[in-house]
C-alpha cells in the first residue's frame, strides 16, 4: 500500500511539471501533498509511531487543504496569470523527466546501502527534489515558483519520513511553522505599495 | 528566564512596530539597546550554560557570536533613524521593517544557541524569511524584483541545508535515536556513526545550502544583487548578522566532520574557497559602486573565514570573523552618505565633509577602508597573518607541504589585486572628483563610532585570551 501512495506522489509532482494551468498545478500540489500525509500516516501506523501520525494529519490540512485555498484565493485577489507555460519544450521534459529518476537513483546506490528501511524511498524522495526545482527552473512565473518551493518542502518531508522513520516531533512542528510564515511573507510579497513618503 | 530575557526586546520591538506616531523610532532604536543587556549578561556566565535543557546552550563561541551580532544590531538601528534623510521611505515600511527584524532576531538567537540541528534550521529559516520582507521596504522595481529572488534563493539554500541534516541524523540514528539531532552528542559519537558516507554525503549538501547563502561561486552575484537593490542599512544586516548565523553552522557542523574524516571536508572546503576567492577577486577588480565593492568583498571574507578554521586556525577564524561583522555593516551604512551624488559616483566621495562631524565621518571611514585591506593594527591583519601561518602549520604534519605553500602564494596573489582595487578606490574618493558639501548626522556617525570602539576592542588583550579560549 505504501508503493501505491509513494508511486501516486511522485505520479502528481510529474504531471504537475506539464500543467499549463495554474489552477490545476494547485490541484496537483495539494494531492502530492494528501499523498505525504497519508504516506506518513501508514508508515506512522506500521511503526507505532503516533508522532507521525500526528505529522500526517498536520500535513494533510496544512498543505493538502490550506495552503492551495490560501494560494487559490492570492491568485485571484492579485489577478495571477493562469496560463503557465513552461519555458521547457512538452517533448524534451517527456525525456528530461526519465533521465532525472534513473540519474537519482544511480546517485542515491551507495545511500540506499546503508539505509535498510524504506531503501528505494529515499531515491524516490531525492529525485522528488530534483523534479521540484525543474519545476521552479522552467516557469517564468511566479506562482509556479511558489508550487516548487513547496513541492521542495514535501519532497524534504517525505525524505524525512522514511530516511529516518520520521524526525522529532519539535522539528516538524517548526518546518510547519516556518512553513505558514513562508506564506505570509509571500502574501505580502504580493502587494505592490505605493511608496508614501 | 534567560531565553524570555532574551527575547524580551524583540517582542517590546515588534509591540511598538504598531505604533504609529513619529517618535516611535526612537523607541524602536532604545529597544535595540536591550539587546544587549541579556547577552551581556549570558557572557559573564560560566559556560556551558543551560538556556533550555540540551536544546539551547550558550557555550563561549555563540555568546561571542551573539555579542557581535548585538552591537551590530544597536548600529544598524542607530543608522535607521535618519534613512529617510538619505532614501524616500514610507513610515509604513519603516515600521514594517522594524516587526521584521523583531521577527529576524528571534530566528537568530534560536539559530545562534541551538545545540540542535533542527531548531538551528527553523531559526535559520525564521530570520531568511524575515530579511525577505525587510528587502522590500523599498518600494522600487528592482528591490521587488530581489526580494523574489532572495525568497526563492534563500528557500534553495535552506532546503539543502535541511537535505543535508535529514542525511546526517539519519546516518547517527542508529546509535542515538533522536538525540541525533544533538550537536554535542554528534561530536561526541562522531567516530562511532555507523555509516561515515551518509554522514559526510550530508555535510557536503549542508555547506553547499550554506555557502550558496553566503554568496560563494557559483552563486556569487545573487547577494551583491539584493545588497544594491535593498535599503543600506538591510545590506548592514545581512553582512553583519545573518551571514554571522550562518557561518556558526558551518563552525558546528564542521566540527563534526572534522571528527569523522579530516581531510575530505579539508579538501571539499578548501578547494571551494579558493575557487570563491579565485572569481570574487576579479569581480571586486571590475566593481563599480560601493555597494557591489562591500558586498564581494564580504564574500571574500567569509570565504577567509572558513578556510581559516577548517585550515586548524579557529583563532584567526574568529577574529577574522569579528573584524569583517565590524567593519562591513559600517562601510555599508557608511554608503547612505558616500552615495549622496549618486550610486556610481566614487570619485570625490570622501571630500565635502565640512565641520566636526564631517571631519569624524571622513576619518572613520577612511580608518575602515584601510582597515580591510589589513592594514596593521587592523584586526584584518592579524587574522590574516595567524590563519596562513596556521596553514602551514597544518600542512607540515601532511604530505602537502609544497601544494599549501602555493595555495598561500595564490591567495596572497588574489588578496593583492582585491587590496589594489581598494587603495585605487580610497585615492579617488580622496583626491579626485569634484568636492560638493554633504551632511553627516549624529545617530549615523554614532553608529560609525561604535563599531570603531568594537573593533578596537577586538585587539585587547582579553579579547585574544577569549577567542583563543573558544579554540
Amino acid at each position: 500500500m505504501i508503493d501505491f501512495f509513494i508511486g501516486l506522489f511522485l505520479a502528481s509532482l510529474i504531471v504537475a511539471l506539464f500543467t499549463t494551468r495554474l489552477y490545476r498545478l494547485l490541484l496537483w500540489y495539494s494531492l502530492n501533498s494528501l499523498m505525504l500525509g497519508v504516506l506518513a500516516l501508514s508508515i506512522g501506523r506500521s511503526i507505532d509511531d503516533n508522532a507521525m501520525v500526528i505529522t500526517g494529519i498536520v500535513t494533510i490540512v496544512i498543505k493538502a487543504i490550506g495552503i492551495p485555498y490560501v494560494l487559490k484565493n492570492l491568485s485571484q485577489k492579485f489577478h495571477f496569470v493562469r496560463q503557465i507555460t513552461p519555458e521547457i519544450k512538452v517533448q524534451y521534459a517527456i525525456m528530461l523527466v526519465p533521465a532525472i529518476l534513473v540519474f537519482t537513483f544511480y546517485l542515491s546506490e551507495p545511500i540506499v546501502h546503508m539505509i535498510h528501511t524504506n531503501a528505494n524511498y529515499v531515491a524516490i524522495s531525492i529525485s522528488s527534489l530534483f523534479l521540484s526545482l525543474l519545476l521552479m527552473m522552467e516557469h517564468k512565473n511566479v506562482a509556479p515558483k511558489i508550487i516548487g518551493f513547496l513541492a521542495m518542502e514535501n519532497s524534504l518531508f517525505l525524505l524525512g519520513v522514511t530516511a529516518t522513520d520520521g524526525m522529532p516531533m519539535l522539528v516538524e512542528l517548526g518546518i510547519f511553522f516556518d512553513l505558514l510564515m513562508a506564506i505570509v511573507v509571500i502574501n505580502l510579497l504580493f502587494h505592490k505599495e505605493e511608496l508614501r513618503v | 528566564m534567560m531565553l524570555s530575557l532574551l527575547l524580551l526586546p524583540a517582542f517590546i520591538m515588534f509591540g511598538v512596530s504598531f505604533i504609529k506616531k513619529t517618535k516611535a523610532k526612537y523607541l524602536l532604536a532604545f529597544t535595540s539597546f536591550l539587546i544587549l543587556l541579556p547577552i551581556v549578561k549570558l557572557f559573564l556566565l560560566p559556560k556551558p550554560y543551560n538556556i533550555l535543557g540540551s536544546y539551547l546552550i550558550a557555550d563561549k563561541l555563540d555568546t561571542y557570536v551573539l555579542l557581535v551580532s548585538s552591537i551590530v544590531g544597536i548600529g544598524v538601528t542607530l543608522a535607521l533613524l535618519t534613512l529617510d534623510k538619505h532614501v524616500k521611505v514610507s513610515p509604513n515600511a519603516y515600521r514594517r521593517f522594524y516587526r521584521f527584524f523583531a521577527i529576524f532576531w528571534v530566528g537568530l538567537i534560536f539559530s545562534m544557541l541551538s545545540n540542535h540541528m533542527g531548531i538551528y534550521w527553523i531559526g535559520l529559516e525564521l530570520a531568511t524569511l524575515s530579511t525577505v520582507y525587510m528587502i522590500k521596504t523599498n518600494y522600487t522595481p528592482a528591490a521587488h524584483k530581489e526580494a523574489w529572488n532572495y525568497m526563492i534563493v534563500g528557500a534553495i539554500a535552506i532546503s539543502l541545508v535541511l537535505f543535508g541534516i535529514i542525511l546526517m541524523y539519519a546516518s547517527a540514528k542508529p546509535i542515538l535515536g533522536e538525540d541525533a539531532m544533538n550537536f554535542d552528542l554528534l561530536l561526541a559519537h562522531a567516530k562511532d556513526i555507523p555509516s561515515p558516507f551518509l554522514f559526510e554525503m550530508g555535510f557536503a549538501i549542508t555547506t553547499l545550502g550554506m555557502f550558496i547563502k553566503m554568496g560563494f561561486f557559483p552563486m556569487n552575484l545573487w547577494l551583491a544583487n539584493i545588497e544594491r537593490a535593498s535599503f543600506y542599512p538591510v545590506a548592514a544586516l545581512f553582512s553583519g548578522i545573518l551571514e554571522s548565523a550562518v557561518v556558526i553552522g558551518f563552525f558546528r557542523f564542521s566540527k563534526i566532520a572534522m571528527e569523522v574524516n579530516y581531510n575530505h571536508l579539508f579538501i571539499f572546503v578548501f578547494v571551494y574557497t579558493i575557487l570563491t576567492i579565485f572569481i570574487v577577486a576579479f569581480l571586486i577588480y571590475r566593481a563599480k559602486d560601493f555597494m557591489r565593492l562591500f558586498s564581494l568583498s564580504g564574500v571574500e571574507h567569509m570565504a577567509l573565514i572558513v578556510m581559516f578554521w577548517v585550515s586548524g586556525a579557529p583563532f584567526a577564524a574568529l577574529l577574522h570573523f569579528g573584524a569583517h561583522a565590524f567593519l562591513k555593516p559600517a562601510l555599508f551604512l557608511s554608503t547612505g552618505v558616500l552615495e549622496s551624488n549618486g550610486k556610481y559616483k566614487i570619485a570625490g566621495a570622501l571630500r565635502g565633509y565640512k565641520g566636526f562631524k564631517g571631519g569624524v565621518f571622513w576619518f572613520l571611514v577612511s580608518l575602515f577602508l584601510l582597515a580591510i585591506i589589513s592594514l596593521p593594527p587592523s584586526p584584518m591583519f592579524f587574522s590574516e597573518l595567524y590563519g596562513f601561518g596556521a596553514m602551514i602549520t597544518t600542512a607540515k604534519e601532511s604530505d602537502h607541504m609544497l601544494a599549501m605553500i602555493a595555495a598561500v602564494l595564490f591567495l596572497l596573489v588574489l588578496l593583492s589585486i582585491i587590496f589594489y582595487r581598494f587603495v585605487a578606490i580610497y585615492q579617488s574618493m580622496k583626491y579626485e572628483g569634484e568636492e560638493s558639501e554633504k551632511e553627516v548626522y549624529s545617530s549615523e556617525l554614532f553608529a560609525l563610532v561604535i563599531f570603531a570602539i568594537s573593533l578596537v576592542g577586538l585587539l585587547l588583550p582579553q579579547t585574544l585570551d577569549y577567542l583563543r579560549s573558544i579554540s
